[in-house]
């Protein structure tokens, strides 16, 4: 009987219709974020006040709002894809009930190798002159494949030590950027070369627009989002993080996939490291201090479970922009600085409270139905 | 007395505090009582010792003694007086044993001793022992029924739970069977004798299960266990399985059967000994190991082992075949299964589920197995635990596994998924599945079964053939009375020789 092609099958009479499209997109917590994140674009444009721009070439002024100008939007973009990109790799590891807290130090450790490379075949290094052919793509590489290293070391001191990731990656933390500190003695490094800088991640589209890093981010997020849905992988990280046990039952390599979500976490803030060399055109031993806090709270913001199991890419890009709205809503409202922090503690408070009220209510919902349900 | 199951230890619970009673009262010293905390119990004179011994095993023995109530001098821990009130607790229950030492590193016998002196030490006039003896040994349970006997002249009333008759009618002057959760029968000791007990303990129809497998022919020998044991939890378990043929597995709790079965899934490191799977002797490691060799383990505890509770229904059905090699796709493999189970060496990075398909799997079986759920996407959770236990099984089914081992398998279901569970058992043995069904229920087991295997701290007590197990009998095995202890030899226990065993049904 189980031999029979798939299309000979009747489908089970028992299955009622799926719910409509409109029910279910409603359900989505991602919907709810968008929400969140239009209607913060909306404060802000229609409370944020306007600018008196000069145009550089009539000499003319004119009015332009302050949260939707081109250049505020270009760089909330770019900030916030550093932290949408980490906080997805993030989302990834938390799904499977981890934690990494050395994304910030491992961004640092590879952003400085990528500096110090570049700066070798810069215009100011010894080995100035090189083609840009070979070295782009190979500080790329070397970007990635630091990151993607340092992750696989926390996933195996992980997996063979049996420790709980907390307390591996704290002290990966404080290795990785110790290492940095060491190789580059404290010194910040420059001078790339203009192919990587201008030429790639600093390509300009119209004007000052710079859509490279937002273009990453969002392919990075499409293809994070169909790995969790459609690679056996990606169901097996929601698998060992809703229940570890259960999944060992079922036979699924628990160890190989834990390992893997803390290579493609390490992997993130290589990413992020890439395009933060390229955009800034240098680093140093302090790059990322404290993103690591970011990057967590961006995840749980966009839906993820810290008890596992539960999380999205698309809601990792939206907690990382909800943050960084905040972050311009400071500036744009011209609140004090130094609130910032109380303000975006607050917001992930606020996010988990909500999480948490949605999870009892669900938790309710079932129990009705179950009791509704004739023996 | 009573079953497994049979809500002794729950019906403890609630006299002591621990759980709430959904309805009724019960009277201490004639007023009605409803207790919100154990704290509350305590303070009106009931104690209880837990039959998982509950205590912090960092701790020393008295800081776990005096744990309720800690002696304090001006808000801070008065050690003198904890030590003194701790050796006054101990030599009140007559226990010798060092006040200072780390609870963890005590006998089972001591800690045991020292339990009941915590539970007694509140003056407790009602004491409630949940099996206090079922992990002691011979002179550490005497011991204990001396206690017993002293508090008793103390005047204190004991509601004593054990499996084992020969400590009942010791111990006891009346005994109150329970069946099912319910109350069954109270009566003096010394009216009623041990065969009077198992009947009114097991007294349910039998013929309430109409099984059409246990007459079909049985296929050949599917798995063959020889000698395997694991420290401290079973010792030279031997037994075959045929296809076709369901063993039942008898036992009290802890003696052992999910332990086996653990061991034969590859989830116990320690354990060794030789195992067949069709006269190929494999090497189990870990689960992976077991699944490539057709093995299938319905775990006994379904929320901690079976169910994803936030995944849906339909990705916990296909969790254990995503990395079978498809036939046909994309991506060169996928949900589909091919005759042979055999795992594939490594799980790739970019292997993608081909959701079509899987959609029809998942839909197949929720037709065959009967599953009520509201979509193929509903969270697990929202299952009913009958609809999640054809789930848990059906993942081995979508998987073609050989053997099921299955633990368990209707514990917290209520009877119509019982009655389903039982069926579809019945089924697949029928359709060539070898079973090792383990239950603590025995109408279950003698209904289902071509032969039962009763396990006894550890080991087995005997395997008999379907028309041999009586109630009765299986029972006194369970709980090593009545019988002589040598256990009845079981032919595959013998060193494979190049002979094939013979047939036992």
């Amino acid at each position: 009987m189980e031999n029979e092609s798939p299309h000979s099958e009747t489908p089970a009479a028992s299955l009622p219709a799926r719910p409509s499209i409109w029910s279910r997109l409603l359900r989505i917590k991602e919907t709810g974020l968008l929400g969140v994140v239009l209607g913060l674009g909306i404060v802000l444009s229609t409370f944020g006040g306007s600018l008196e721009v000069r145009d550089r070439q009539s000499g003319s002024t004119h009015t332009v709002n302050k949260f939707l100008r081109p250049e505020n939007l270009d760089k909330l973009a770019k900030n916030t894809s550093f932290f949408a990109i980490m906080a997805i790799g993030a989302t990834f590891v938390i799904i499977t009930g981890g934690i990494d807290l050395s994304v910030g130090s491992i961004y640092c450790l590879s952003a400085v190798c990528g500096a110090m490379f570049l700066h070798r075949y810069g215009p100011a290094g010894a080995g100035a002159g090189a083609s840009p052919v070979w070295v782009v793509p190979a500080a790329v590489l070397l970007c990635l494949g630091v990151g993607a290293l340092c992750g696989a070391i926390n996933g195996l001191g992980i997996v063979l030590l049996r420790v709980h990731p907390f307390v591996i990656t704290l002290g990966t933390m404080a290795i990785y950027r110790g290492i940095a500190f060491v190789m580059t003695k404290a010194q910040a490094y420059t001078q790339f070369p203009r192919q990587f800088t201008d030429g790639l991640i600093r390509y300009e589209a119209a004007g000052h627009l710079y859509p490279v890093p937002m273009a990453i981010m969002l392919g990075v997020t499409i293809l994070a989002g169909l790995y969790l849905r459609y690679v056996v992988t990606g169901r097996y990280i929601f698998a060992v993080g809703g229940n570890e046990q259960a999944a060992r039952h079922a036979g699924l390599p628990v160890q190989r996939v834990k390992l893997r979500v803390y290579a493609f976490g390490g992997l993130t803030a290589g990413i992020a490291a890439m395009i933060m060399l390229g955009y800034y055109g240098s680093a140093s031993s302090d790059a990322g201090k404290g993103y690591e806090l970011d990057v967590i709270a961006a995840a749980v913001i966009g839906g993820a479970s810290l008890s596992g199991g539960r999380g999205s890419a698309l809601g990792a890009l939206l907690g990382a922009l909800i943050i960084q709205i905040i972050n311009n809503a400071i500036v744009i409202l011209e609140i004090d600085q130094n609130y910032s922090q109380i303000i975006i503690g607050a917001v992930i408070v606020l996010a988990v409270a909500l999480d948490r009220l949605n999870t009892v209510l669900r938790e309710k919902r079932m129990t009705l139905f179950g009791k509704m349900r004739p023996r | 007395m009573g079953e497994n199951g049979a809500g002794k230890s729950t019906l403890g619970k609630i006299l002591a505090g621990v759980l709430r009673p959904d309805e009724g009262h019960f009277e201490l010293d004639g007023r009605r009582r409803h207790f919100h905390s154990p704290l509350d119990a305590r303070r009106a004179g009931i104690g209880i010792v837990h039959q998982e011994l509950s205590f912090c095993p960092n701790l020393s023995v008295a800081e776990n003694l005096c744990l309720a109530s800690l002696p304090r001098r001006g808000g801070v821990l008065d050690r003198a007086a904890m030590w003194a009130r701790a050796e006054q607790f101990l030599a009140e229950v007559g226990a010798e044993c060092d006040v200072h030492a780390e609870m963890g590193r005590l006998t089972a016998g001591q800690t045991q001793l020292i339990q009941i002196a915590t539970a007694v030490a509140g003056g407790a006039r009602v004491l409630i022992l949940d099996e206090p003896t079922s992990s002691l040994s011979a002179a550490d349970s005497q011991r204990l029924e001396e206690l017993i006997g002293r508090l008793r002249r103390r005047g204190t009333t004991i509601i004593y739970v054990s499996h084992r008759m020969q400590e009942i009618f010791r111990i006891c002057d009346t005994v109150t069977v329970l069946r099912d959760g319910r109350h069954v029968a109270t009566l003096p000791t010394n009216q009623t004798n041990e065969d009077g007990l198992v009947r009114l303990m097991i007294g349910r129809p039998l013929s309430k299960y109409f099984p059409s497998h246990v007459d079909r022919q049985l296929g050949p020998q599917r798995l063959r266990v020889e000698s395997l044991s694991s420290p401290h939890k079973f010792h030279d378990v031997s037994f075959s399985l045929r296809a076709g043929e369901v063993l039942g597995a008898a036992g009290l709790v802890g003696a052992g059967r999910s332990e086996v079965a653990m061991a034969l899934f590859g989830l116990d490191p320690d354990a060794r000994g030789r195992i067949f799977v069709d006269g190929r002797r494999v090497r189990i490691r870990c689960p992976g190991d077991a699944i490539a060799c057709g093995l299938g383990l319905v775990g006994e505890d379904r929320k901690q082992q079976g169910i994803v509770p936030e995944m849906s229904c339909g990705e916990n059905l296909t969790l254990a075949m995503l990395d079978c090699p498809g036939r046909r796709g994309f991506f060169g493999r996928l949900v589909r299964c091919p005759a042979s189970p055999r795992r594939t060496e490594c799980l790739r990075l970019w292997d993608v589920i081909r959701l079509g398909d899987e959609r029809h799997v998942v839909s197949r079986f929720f037709g065959r197995l009967r599953v009520k759920a509201a979509s193929q996407e509903a969270p697990m959770a929202t299952l009913s635990g009958g609809n999640q236990q054809k789930l848990i099984l059906a993942r081995w089914l979508a998987r073609r596994t050989q053997v099921l081992l299955l633990d368990e398998p209707t514990r917290g279901l209520d009877v119509a998924a019982k009655a389903e569970i039982h069926r579809l058992i019945a089924e697949l043995a029928g359709a060539g599945q070898a079973v090792l069904m383990i239950s603590s229920e025995l109408p279950e087991v003698l209904a289902l079964s071509h032969r039962v295997l009763v396990m006894r701290q550890g080991r087995v007590a005997g395997i008999m053939s379907r028309s041999e197990a009586t109630p009765q009998r299986v029972m006194q095995f369970m709980a090593g009375c009545g019988v002589s202890a040598a256990p009845v030899p079981e032919t595959t226990s013998r060193p494979a020789n190049g002979e094939s065993p013979p047939d036992l049904v």
